[in-house]
């Protein structure tokens, strides 16, 4: 079949589901807002527009916004290509922030050193937290998506058990650790407030490797193929089980270095007292990208996007931020829906088939005459 | 001529899959009452397609269907139930924990207040089964009776629901010659009673046996009607594929040498407690083709489960070139130069939304020829998979297609391409030509000679029993999970003897079969 047909019928179905999405969004903002349009504005132009010219520091602050759902994205792009759909992400960057604030705070060094281990470190306990879960589906077969989804609560409750009664510092008045070295801190891309480190470099370069990773390696190729049919993989001689562990070691290392890039680069201390949210994110790019690795920055554009748009909403417009959770949820639906614009798709795919035979039939017809 | 002389009409049909292939393109398709009419092609010519619109299973995207010259659109095989028309398929949708009339009432059970009328059940059972003279045990669960009564509760079924018009898709595939023989004085009968059939099959013989006209299909368009009595095997088979198939193989005479692959009292007992293989031993050697005979469900299948290591046995060895294969891990088993074409490509065979070039490539691509460094290198694998996309005739745009999109002759020709060129020293050929087309199960049949010739030994297990006839240099008969008979000159051999074998009629004494070992 034609695929660059088909791709464009891909590209036509998320754009139409964008737009359906929007849509659902505008009449709840219709119903809530006294200026429905002044909302919209703020939502939809007002991320890279501010007073009539396209604001670069807002656009930073889209960038450094992506730099953490990037990583958590390609790691479940990973976990989720072998067929394992483990959600463990989202614990692995609270983990992985943690870990790497206390490397950053007490294993100091004093040189640039500092952050390349600690960021190195966080994402191998991260990964060796997704063992956990990736063997105990192996070796048992008990369902990663339980186990996994259970280890976030557990990492949490650790963490925030060690953030409260070992590591926090006493004399502050909430809740948070010492200040990390500042040879830990990952260094700012642009000066300004947006926050846009080098993390967001090193996202682009790790969207680079492991699209390579998984189109170009063994380990990727063993990886897809088990997620296609496991059976087939096994039967030709690849060691599913282990190739099943290493696609969820190497998503809790990814996910890890997002949360530690992300609080070495945000922050000063670590105060995370809740799940950050960027691994259920992450989730969702890798839905939207199709978990193609390439695709990932893409879908983490359009989320962060959507979630500045609407957080400008909510602070300068009546319409609440919850708003981007709907928006967010309604996208999700229509993306996961397969049969959407199914016969739509259809009618393309018949028009290529006629298309295809007359050409066939005109090139025999002109065999014939010959 | 009066519309009257047809039950079915289909008109210009037109069906286009959701991934693009136009199975049908405006194929007309007409049924006279009280005939037996075959519906002829290769796989992929879209025979089952038209059927299945026909039994409401899939819509046409264009085109008519005209039902006892009413216009119907036949939206669920319910509507087309209401119709008269019955289906049986070519695997068995029976319920097997059930009994024969259980089955024969599902869905339409006889209620006795709020329970089934299980005596009502089993005397509408026997009855019909008089009436058209299908003789089948009502009270036995399906698990035990054998595949020809499945056959015959899966017509009885489709007629207590009123069908008139009945389609059997492929049915002789999986019954013995004698089985085969009792169907069709069954359905001869059915026809006196002024029911009309339609049969699929590719079997020529049988066409010419039992069918009043046929139609014949090739890629998604029909070829012609033909009266059966005017129309030669040869001229079918023009049609079918085009020119003329050489319809049996031609081939050296084998010169085994050394045993290769030995099987020695290998033991089995499934989970449902049955024997499925019993102190089972043999051995195949270098340059030979070993075939196995016999009804499914008689242990094949479990045997080549145990070969390649997707089973375990409860006792016995298994060794290659004397080292053990049981247990090793399926990579090792390559290593030592076993190949396998799975009895379901589907299943083990493929990864059917990966690419032709991904599927090649799945038992090589970490050899060191492949990878350069950390990276594949990509020149190497295409060179590689254009390779056997030639050598081995794969139809296909480019080796970067889904291989799920390609027809099943062309999907095997993948299988195959893969499992042959490995230089294997032994292969494993399960059903290597089930539900493929004559082109592609000659080409395929070719190679099998051609490797062996050059020095592999290859086990063949088909229910095709002319496949296994023709192409086995000696033969086994497998019934009950042992081997009923061993035949080292397969050229004497004729339908008959083995059917008496196959069906447990007949066994051979232990010292004939021990020389199947080569001791």
């Amino acid at each position: 079949m034609n695929n660059r047909r088909m791709l464009m019928f891909e590209i036509i179905r998320g754009a139409a589901a964008i737009l359906v999405a929007l849509i659902v969004a505008m009449i709840f903002i219709f119903i809530c807002s006294d200026q429905p349009f002044e909302a919209l504005r703020y939502m939809l132009v007002s991320p890279l527009v501010s007073n009539g010219s396209i604001s670069m520091n807002s656009i930073y602050t889209i960038f450094a916004a992506m730099t953490p759902i990037i990583f958590t994205g390609l790691g479940v792009c990973v976990m989720f290509s072998s067929n394992q759909f483990n959600l463990g992400g989202e614990g692995c960057v609270m983990l992985g922030g943690f870990i790497a604030a206390l490397v950053g705070i007490y294993c100091s060094t004093g040189t640039y050193l500092d952050m390349v281990i600690a960021v190195l470190i966080a994402s191998i306990v991260c990964a060796v937290v997704l063992y956990i879960p990736a063997v105990l589906k192996v070796k048992l077969g008990a369902s990663e998506m339980v186990s996994s989804l259970m280890i976030n609560y557990i990492i949490m409750y650790v963490v925030l058990h060690f953030l409260n009664n070992v590591f926090a510092d006493g004399s502050k008045g909430s809740v948070q650790t010492f200040p990390f070295a500042e040879t830990a801190r990952i260094p700012q891309l642009v000066a300004g407030g947006s926050k846009l480190t080098w993390g967001f470099i090193l996202a682009l370069i790790f969207t680079v490797l492991v699209a390579l990773f998984m189109y170009r390696t063994r380990w990727g190729y063993s990886i897809r193929m088990i997620g296609i049919n496991q059976n087939f993989a096994k039967y030709s001689g690849m060691k599913v089980g282990a190739v099943i562990i290493l696609s969820q070691i190497i998503g809790g290392f990814l996910s890890g270095m997002g949360g530690a890039l992300e609080v070495l680069g945000r922050y000063e201390v670590f105060l995370w007292r809740d799940l950050p949210g960027y691994g259920w994110t992450g989730v969702t790019v890798a839905i939207l990208a199709k978990n193609n690795p390439i695709f990932i920055p893409i879908a983490a554009f359009f989320i962060s996007y959507l979630n500045r748009g609407c957080t400008l909403m909510a602070t300068y417009s009546d319409v609440p931020a919850e708003m981007v959770d709907i928006i967010q949820a309604v996208i999700f639906l229509f993306f996961a829906a397969e049969k959407f614009l199914a016969k739509y798709r259809q009618k393309l795919v018949v028009a290529g088939a006629k298309e295809e035979l007359s050409q066939k039939n005109a090139a025999a017809a002109e065999g014939g005459q010959k | 001529m009066s519309n009257n002389e047809y039950v079915v009409q289909m008109k210009g049909i037109t069906k286009v899959y959701p991934n693009g292939v136009a199975a049908n393109q405006g194929v007309d398709f007409n049924v006279k009452k009280g005939e037996i009419h075959a519906l002829m092609g290769e796989n992929g010519a879209g025979k089952s397609t038209l059927m299945k619109m026909l039994f409401g299973l899939e819509q046409p995207t264009e085109g008519e269907i005209i039902i006892n010259g009413e216009k119907v659109s036949l939206s669920s095989p319910m509507v087309a139930i209401s119709k008269g028309i019955g289906m049986v398929h070519q695997h068995f949708m029976l319920v097997p924990s059930l009994t024969v009339a259980e089955n024969m009432v599902l869905g339409m059970e006889p209620k006795k207040g709020m329970f089934i009328d299980y005596k009502k059940a089993v005397e509408i059972t026997e009855e019909y089964a008089k009436k058209y003279n299908l003789h089948v045990d009502a009270n036995a669960k399906i698990i035990d009776i054998p595949v020809g009564m499945k056959q015959k509760v899966e017509i009885l079924k489709a007629l207590v629901r009123g069908a008139k018009i009945l389609i059997l898709d492929e049915p002789t595939a999986v019954l013995t010659t004698q089985e085969t023989a009792e169907l069709f004085k069954e359905l001869i009968n059915l026809k006196e009673q002024g029911y009309t059939i339609i049969f699929i099959s590719h079997k020529l013989k049988e066409i010419k046996q039992i069918t009043d006209r046929l139609t014949i299909m090739r890629g998604g368009k029909s070829m012609g009607v033909y009266e059966t009595a005017d129309i030669s095997e040869q001229g079918i088979s023009r049609l079918m594929v085009g020119r003329d198939v050489i319809l049996t193989v031609e081939k050296e005479k084998a010169q085994p040498t050394d045993v290769v692959l030995k099987v020695r009292d290998l033991e089995y007992t499934d989970s449902w407690n049955r024997k499925m293989l019993d102190k089972l031993s043999f051995s195949v050697r270098k340059g030979e083709i070993l075939g196995i005979a016999g009804v499914e469900g008689n242990g094949q299948r479990e045997l080549v489960e145990m070969l390649f290591n997707l089973n375990v046995p409860d006792a016995g060895t298994v060794t290659v070139n004397g080292q053990n294969i049981l247990g090793v891990p399926q990579r090792k088993i390559r290593e030592m130069g076993v190949s396998l074409i799975p009895e379901d490509r589907m299943v083990y065979g493929i990864a059917s939304s990966g690419t032709i070039e991904e599927n090649l490539m799945s038992d090589r691509f970490d050899k060191k020829k492949y990878n350069k460094g950390m990276l594949f290198d990509m020149n190497a694998m295409h060179e590689e998979s254009d390779r056997l996309i030639d050598d081995y005739l794969v139809l296909c745009k480019s080796r970067k297609q889904e291989v799920g999109m390609l027809s099943g002759g062309n999907i095997q020709k993948v299988v195959v391409a893969r499992e042959f060129s490995s230089d294997p020293i032994l292969i494993i050929a399960d059903q290597p030509t089930r539900g493929i087309d004559v082109g592609a199960t000659e080409f395929i049949r070719k190679k099998l000679v051609e490797l062996s010739r050059e020095g592999a030994a290859v086990l063949l297990v088909s229910a095709d029993l002319n496949e296994v006839m023709e192409l086995s240099d000696s033969l086994v008969v497998f019934y009950n999970g042992k081997i009923a008979a061993y035949f080292e000159d397969t050229s004497m051999l004729n339908d008959e003897i083995m059917g008496e074998y196959m069906l447990g009629l007949k066994k051979q004494t232990e010292e004939e079969v021990r020389r199947v070992c080569h001791e």
